[in-house]
């Protein structure tokens, strides 16, 4: 019997998002923008569904008068990566 | 990117695997405060050593006040480079973290030779010190020449045993020379040659 695949991660841009903040602590937006090459009204808005699924945690503050968003990856958000991943690999050993 | 859910179980796990590799890959030590502090206490220690030998000062100890520079304009440095991260990983955490505690060691350490005036032996104390963050820093870039350079210190540090004061002097700066200079300026060209 096969697991679900998270709806919320398995989209290529968000699943994308995940995967870079989940090997580090924190990043700002403009860097998960460039490495994704996604629009930034699109991220924002992958961003915000990531948040309302409570798997990441987004900071708004200011740096030299400029806005300055940062993400960071929560423990729920973790626990789901690890959860999508382990459900992909049980697809792959079925597949084989 | 897409925003596109139509994707297979192969095209995710591969899409996982760039994205982790693509903030993984990215190095970001240029090699500048090594060579700085490398550059500060190879001046320092060898020119404690002529004024020693050649009697030039009365307190030819007084050169090392040149480290409070080096810390001022350490500081600015770091405050800027810190302006300018836009990322921040575990392991820039912990390696910040190791520096960290190798300065209060070292302040420490120097409080209490002051205080009980035991100014002895102060260098071998300063190359057991000077193994431990750059042994470190070498296993969380996963560079070599940082490693080697560590153990170099803690080499230098038991040669140490058998060598008068003033020439412990010239071990201190053969094990900058070989634990921050010399990886201070291999980390600067990879450096350049990972982010051109």
């Amino acid at each position: 019997m096969f697991k679900e695949l998270d709806p919320i991660l398995h989209s290529q841009l968000r699943l994308a998002v995940m995967s870079l903040l989940i090997g580090v602590k924190e990043a700002e937006f403009t860097f998960i923008k460039e490495k994704t090459n996604a629009t930034a009204g699109n991220l924002s808005v992958q961003v915000q569904k990531l948040k309302d699924a409570g798997y990441v945690e987004v900071t708004k503050q200011f740096k030299d008068n400029y806005p300055l968003t940062t993400c960071k990856v929560t423990p729920k958000g973790i626990d789901a990566f690890e959860a999508y991943v382990k459900a992909l690999q049980d697809y792959l050993k079925v597949g084989k | 990117m897409e925003n596109d859910n139509d994707f297979n179980p192969q095209q995710s796990l591969a899409l996982i695997e760039s994205m982790i590799n693509k903030a993984k890959d990215r190095f970001n030590e240029n090699g500048h405060l090594y060579l700085l502090w490398g550059w500060t206490v190879l001046l320092c220690s060898i020119t404690h050593f002529v004024f020693l030998k050649f009697d030039v000062m009365k307190e030819p100890g007084r050169i090392w006040m040149l480290t409070w520079l080096t810390v001022a304009y350490q500081m600015v440095v770091l405050s800027k480079r810190k302006k300018e991260e836009r990322i921040k990983t575990y392991t820039d955490e912990i390696r910040g973290y190791v520096w960290l505690a190798f300065v209060a060691m070292m302040f420490i350490m120097i409080f209490l030779m002051a205080k009980n005036e035991l100014w002895d032996r102060t260098y071998s104390m300063f190359l057991v010190l000077y193994g431990m963050p750059t042994f470190l820093s070498g296993v969380l870039l996963r560079f070599r020449p940082l490693k080697i350079g560590g153990l170099i210190c803690w080499l230098l540090a038991i040669v140490s045993a058998y060598v008068s004061n003033d020439n412990q002097l010239l071990l201190l700066a053969l094990a900058v020379i070989a634990a921050w200079i010399t990886p201070g300026y291999l980390l600067r060209a990879k450096y350049k040659s990972e982010t051109v």
